[in-house]
């Protein structure tokens, strides 16, 4: 107790000191200090009585709970004190929470205490009172000086229990406190009271989970500090455990009130005064907190006005011609108050109302503005400021009206949009600037100020030419409105003629002009719907003109720097023309005007692109306005490596030596100014030939180069080469910035050293044979004619049809019907004896022949019929002698003679005959024809067949073989020995089997 | 008895996001529903086409829920947005039930299921209502309203399938009308609450509901044979 006792010096600042409650005695208040006196004379005269401890127990104590403000009120009173009797007294206060053992909190209250007076007094707890019982006790000392010491505590008063939680009587698990509402950044103890006894108490503040401390088995609390604005329909405080006892709560956390920014107020009519502020942040919650409430008061008229907006009231001025003002806004939640205050004199706060502004007299140039504020009272000065944006330009001017206000704007462009706009202020107590009005307004057109800028292409056909007028637009601030056409008057110089304009209508920029050899003065004007502009005129000569060199230019950073020889005498100035897209074959052509001083420019153009040739073309302007060439120049803004090598031809191929060459590029292809050419070529046996050196290739292969410094050389000999050797060549032309692509390398081979003379041996060689050829072709009838003439052929014998019709009309070829046999002799064959023909042409192979066939002509039965040995005629077409003779000629015979004898004489006559005139026909057997018919010997042994008869024949062995049929007739039933065209395989048996 | 087998749906899923195209869809469905010959059992069709369109009304109530449902919950905040949330259902007491035993349900009659159906929906539209006009925010409002308009025609839906099948509408008792006004002895959590049981409530019929109307228009069918016949007829 001693130390809580000397705790009384340092009162923790939580307690909250509340007002007493004197007795109103006004009335008495002169009978009150008589009686002061006298108590007081009385108390010196009993100061032994007071000396000693008074009986001064706090009595009567009575708790009392604000659970919303977590407050505990007391109240108490200290009987024992005398009537009208006040004494200095100390209270000492003691808080338990959950049994009275648990002091949490010890406080002291000093008052001076009257008779039968209630004293009161509070505490905050932090804790929400509905989570714990709290218990409270009180006692007193006196504290006053005119009682001696020592002085002494009074006892304790009982112990006072608070319950708020039974005073509720919930009886299911809660969370508190229940929907609270605090500010932004403030420290909140929250509690957890279950039904059960608590396990594993999990609590979560919008779904973070809190340290938990459980201040007993039923109730377990955590503590948040500056808590955060999370949203409007509150932070969730959610509790659960084992067993499930869920429960939660909101926490309503309203953003901090802010003050009112930017207050002021301003009159535009001196009817109504305008007041407006920036609120800040909203401090609304769903369900808890409406919007913040915004309050004007005036403090000198003490009106008061509610305001129905955010951030804006309108506040009626009074008729009494009120001149200051002193506003006050407050802002208002819940939570707190803020307020700001401003004072000021009305016709310190007029905004003039916003201008309404006309035009008037506009022309091309200039415009006149006026503009009217309506009444802002008293007709006072207003300062105005004109503000003039065109042509991407502000000007600004300042003018001074009472109502009506007027501005001429002069200096304007032609053609050109301008927008006014015009604001004004009170110029005696400037506040503020109206709102701007203003209006576009376009100034008139005027005629074009200048020729147009013009140059020519001329091209040269047949005698005509083809000239080209370009033109470039006039600027906006030249063209002076719209163009709307192009006149072009073309003049003859040397014929004078009738001009005649020729409209080109606009936006065309070219027009093309078909002149003959003379000169002509061209004029072309631009026109819009005013007038026309200066003529630009341009001269195109008779002369073709002069050709001059082309040389390089160089190139900077800035583009072609180009420069030329100033011309003396009559130059009135220079122009360059070039191809914009020389690549594409557009030209696109542009050029640029220069004086007459000017001897140098940079040409650059978002065109120019890398790897492209450009050519400029410089020409002087005489002052008769002609153009004549001066120089020429070309250049590329950047080189690029060349894409492409050269087509190379390879040539005069030696066993030492071969020759390259190849042919020029065209310009327009070219990326780069070509410098050369590298000519590599594959070693071998890692050698480089005089001249070459080792270089290595893009592809890390190394080779032998030879560098060729003139661009215009273009065959190359390469020699020292060994013969029947493989060498790969390959041609590249090198730039500034590098060669070409590495192609494939061309393989060739060097012949060899001798084949030259081979040549020349095997050439007249085969020539000569050729030609002993032909020349035997061509003789070749001659040949055959000498050589293997054909055989007569006895049908187509021309002989026959003379002896028919001259001679004898019967007579005819020999038929063996009609054949009356002398003799006949029936040879006797043995058994399996065949006579075989085989093969495909004249070829008979007699395998078996046992007897020599000879032909007995015998006399026989004239129609004999049935089987019968085979009937050999012996044919005597033939001879031995004729045979032998050497002739290759076939000599038929008509066999006519009826017998033997006869036939022989008349064969012998006719033998003559044919050999007179038959030696060349060609033997052949008609088809069918069965009456004629004879028996021929196809060829003998020595006729050169090569399937010949056995080497020894017996005599005569010419019957054996025949070509040409023998027909027999089938009751003869002999094996026949015939033959078409061509020779069938027959085989003769010896019982007449008949083969055809 | 199984008195705690419920018919629960999956749990509220945080969906954003709407569909304008399908609520084109529902306004012309909407649009064509007083011209349902089922409607007014006049026409041949039978209740069949009207029970189609109650159930396709039905499922997309169910699609329009989830995003709206995503959207105020995110509004409420912790734990109530978080999907495992699965409080018991403290206050709320006014709501209709969804949750009952399935066999029970099952064993009703289609005029009571129906009358439970449209009532049930009557009530959470009144409570829907009352959610709308305490929204903070236009857009959830705009939402609400939006929901409520689908729901509205959801109950002339039902409305239409019981008198295709001759069945009278529920008549509100006089002074029964569901209003939402909040308990003033609730606290703000329980109010979240109440709203959150609101939504999953009507989660819970919606889903149901899908299920009765499918159910229902399988039923009304008809037979196999009438159907050939019917396609006969159009000529295939």
């Amino acid at each position: 107790m001693g130390a809580r006792s000397s705790g009384a010096e340092s009162m923790e600042p939580r307690a909250l000191l509340l007002t007493q409650k004197p007795e109103p005695m006004a009335l008495f208040a002169f009978f009150q200090t008589i009686l002061l006196l006298v108590s007081l004379s009385l108390r010196t005269c009993q100061s032994e009585v007071l000396s000693e401890p008074l009986p001064l127990t706090p009595e009567s104590l009575d708790v009392s709970i604000n659970s919303a403000q977590r407050c505990l009120h007391l109240q108490w009173r200290v009987h024992s004190l005398a009537y009208h009797q006040e004494l200095k007294m100390v209270f000492q206060i003691e808080i338990s929470r959950i049994n009275t053992s648990n002091v949490i909190w010890v406080d002291y209250y000093s008052t001076t205490v009257k008779w039968n007076q209630v004293l009161h007094w509070s505490w905050e707890s932090e804790l929400p009172l509905e989570c714990a019982t709290h218990f409270v006790r009180i006692r007193s000392r006196v504290d006053d000086a005119r009682v001696p010491e020592p002085r002494f505590w009074s006892n304790w008063s009982s112990w006072k229990e608070v319950n708020e939680q039974n005073s509720l009587g919930h009886k299911a698990s809660s969370v508190f406190p229940v929907d609270k509402l605090v500010e932004e950044g403030s420290n909140v103890t929250i509690c957890y009271i279950s039904r059960s006894h608590q396990n594993n108490v999990s609590c979560y503040l919008d779904g973070v989970r809190m340290h938990v401390e459980q201040l007993d088995p039923n109730v377990s609390a955590f503590h948040v500090n500056n808590v955060a604005f999370v949203r409007e329909t509150g932070t969730n405080i959610f509790c659960e455990m084992d067993p499930k006892d869920d429960a939660g709560t909101v926490l309503f956390v309203s953003k901090v009130l802010e003050e009112p920014k930017d207050f002021s107020c301003e009159t535009q009519d001196f009817k109504t005064l305008h007041c407006t502020w920036d609120p800040g942040s909203d401090t609304s919650l769903v369900r808890k907190q409406p919007y913040q409430s915004y309050t004007l008061f005036e403090s000198f008229s003490g009106e008061k006005r509610l305001c129905e907006h955010k951030n804006w009231c309108d506040w009626q001025i009074a008729q009494d011609s009120q001149e200051m003002y002193n506003f006050t806004l407050v802002a208002e939640n819940y939570l707190r108050k803020r307020s700001v205050n401003i004072l000021f004199n009305l016709t310190h706060r007029v905004r003039p109302m916003t201008p309404k502004v006309f035009f008037k007299n506009i022309s091309a140039t200039n415009a006149t503005m006026t503009w009217r504020v309506h009444s802002t009272g008293n007709h006072r000065t207003l300062l105005c400021q004109i503000e003039l944006h065109g042509e991407g330009k502000v000007i600004q001017h300042n003018a001074s009206i009472k109502v009506n206000g007027e501005y001429l704007l002069s200096e304007l462009e032609p053609d050109t949009q301008y927008m006014a706009r015009v604001h004004c202020g009170d110029a005696n107590h400037f506040w503020k600037w109206s709102e701007w009005s203003g209006e576009n307004f376009t100034t008139l057109e005027a005629a074009p100020s200048e020729a147009p800028d013009v140059w020519r292409d001329v091209k040269s056909e047949l005698g005509n030419r083809t000239v080209t007028l370009f033109w470039k637009p006039l600027s906006k601030s030249h063209a002076n409105g719209k163009i709307r056409f192009y006149n072009v008057i073309v003049e003859n110089l040397d014929k004078p003629s009738e001009l005649e304009p020729v409209p080109i209508p606009a936006p065309a920029n070219h027009t093309k002009l078909a002149l003959d050899q003379c000169s002509y003065r061209i004029h072309v004007t631009a026109n819009n719907s005013v007038g026309t502009s200066p003529a630009s005129v341009i001269v195109i000569s008779g002369d073709p003109g002069n050709q001059v060199e082309e040389e390089r230019v160089n190139v900077t950073a800035d583009g072609f720097s180009l420069s030329w020889k100033p011309q003396s005498g009559d130059v009135t100035g220079y122009v360059v023309e070039w191809c914009d897209r020389p690549q594409d074959g557009s030209c696109d052509l542009q050029w640029e005007n220069l004086g007459p001083n000017t001897t140098s420019t940079v040409i650059s153009s978002d065109a120019f692109r890398p790897g492209v040739r450009y050519n400029f073309r410089i020409y002087g302007i005489s002052t008769k306005r002609i153009a004549y060439l001066l120089e020429q120049k070309t250049g590329y803004s950047q080189e690029l490596a060349p894409l492409v090598n050269p087509q190379v031809v390879m040539s005069n191929l030696t066993s030492h030596s071969f020759t390259l060459s190849w042919k020029d590029y065209p310009t327009e292809t070219q990326r780069s100014f070509i410098r050369g050419y590298h000519v590599y070529l594959k070693p071998k046996e890692g050698q480089c030939h005089p001249g070459f050196e080792k270089a290595a290739l893009s592809d890390n292969s190394v080779c032998c180069k030879y560098k060729i410094d003139k661009p215009e050389q273009k065959t190359f000999v390469v020699e020292n080469l060994q013969p029947e050797s493989i060498y790969e060549f390959f041609v590249t032309p090198f730039t500034s910035v590098g060669e070409g692509p590495l192609d494939a390398f061309t393989k060739v081979t060097t012949p060899d050293e001798h084949s030259h003379l081979l040549i020349r041996i095997i050439l007249p060689t085969v020539f000569c044979v050729v030609l002993i050829m032909i020349v035997c072709y061509l003789n070749s009838q001659w040949m055959k004619e000498k050589c293997y003439p054909d055989i007569p052929d006895p049908y187509k014998s021309s002989v026959l049809s003379l002896i028919k019709s001259k001679e004898n009309p019967h007579l005819t070829i020999m038929s063996v019907k009609d054949c009356i046999p002398d003799a006949i002799e029936v040879i006797n064959k043995p058994e399996g004896s065949k006579i075989q023909f085989s093969g495909t042409r004249n070829s008979l192979t007699e395998t078996e022949i046992t007897k020599p066939a000879y032909l007995y002509l015998l006399p026989a039965e004239k129609n004999y019929s049935g089987p019968g040995p085979c009937i050999c005629f012996e044919n005597f077409t033939y001879n031995q002698a004729a045979s032998n003779s050497g002739s290759c000629g076939h000599v038929p015979v008509p066999p006519t003679a009826p017998s033997q004898r006869g036939l022989l004489t008349s064969l012998e006559n006719l033998l003559k005959a044919l050999e007179k005139n038959y030696m060349n026909s060609q033997g052949e057997i008609p088809a069918g024809e069965t009456t004629l018919n004879y028996v021929s010997q196809l060829a003998s042994p020595m006729s050169g067949d090569k399937d010949s008869l056995p080497t020894d024949p017996p005599v005569p062995a010419l019957c054996s073989e025949y070509k040409m049929q023998m027909a027999i007739p089938l009751g003869l039933a002999s094996p026949p020995l015939s033959e078409n065209s061509s020779v069938s395989s027959v085989t003769l048996l010896d019982q007449g089997d008949h083969h055809h | 008895m199984a008195a705690t087998v419920t018919q629960q749906p999956q749990k509220l899923v945080l969906l954003t996001g709407d569909s304008w195209g399908m609520l084109a869809c529902l306004c012309t469905v909407l649009w064509h529903l007083p011209a349902v010959p089922a409607l007014n059992r006049t026409g041949d069709p039978g209740p069949g086409p009207s029970i189609q369109k109650t159930y396709d009304l039905t499922r997309y109530l169910e699609h329009q829920l989830r995003s709206l449902a995503g959207t105020y919950l995110n509004y409420l905040g912790p734990p109530f947005n978080e999907p495992d949330f699965n409080p018991p259902r403290l206050g709320a007491e006014t709501l209709p039930r969804a949750t009952v035993n399935l066999d029970v349900w099952q064993n009703l009659s289609d005029k009571l299921r129906l009358t439970q159906n449209y009532e049930a929906y009557s009530h959470l539209l009144c409570y829907l209502r009352g959610l709308n006009r305490q929204a903070a925010t236009a857009e959830l409002r705009r939402s609400l309203a939006h929901f409520c308009t689908s729901l509205q025609g959801l109950l002339g839906s039902i409305a239409g399938v019981m008198a295709a099948l001759g069945y009278p509408l529920p008549q509100p008792l006089p002074g029964t009308e569901p209003t939402w006004s909040p308990d003033p002895a609730h606290s703000d959590f329980l109010q979240k609450m109440d709203d959150f049981w609101l939504l999953k409530e009507l989660q819970t019929w919606l889903w149901r509901s899908a299920k009765d109307f499918n159910r229902l228009k399988k039923k009304m069918q008809p037979p196999a044979a009438a159907v050939t016949l019917r396609l006969e007829a159009h000529g295939f």
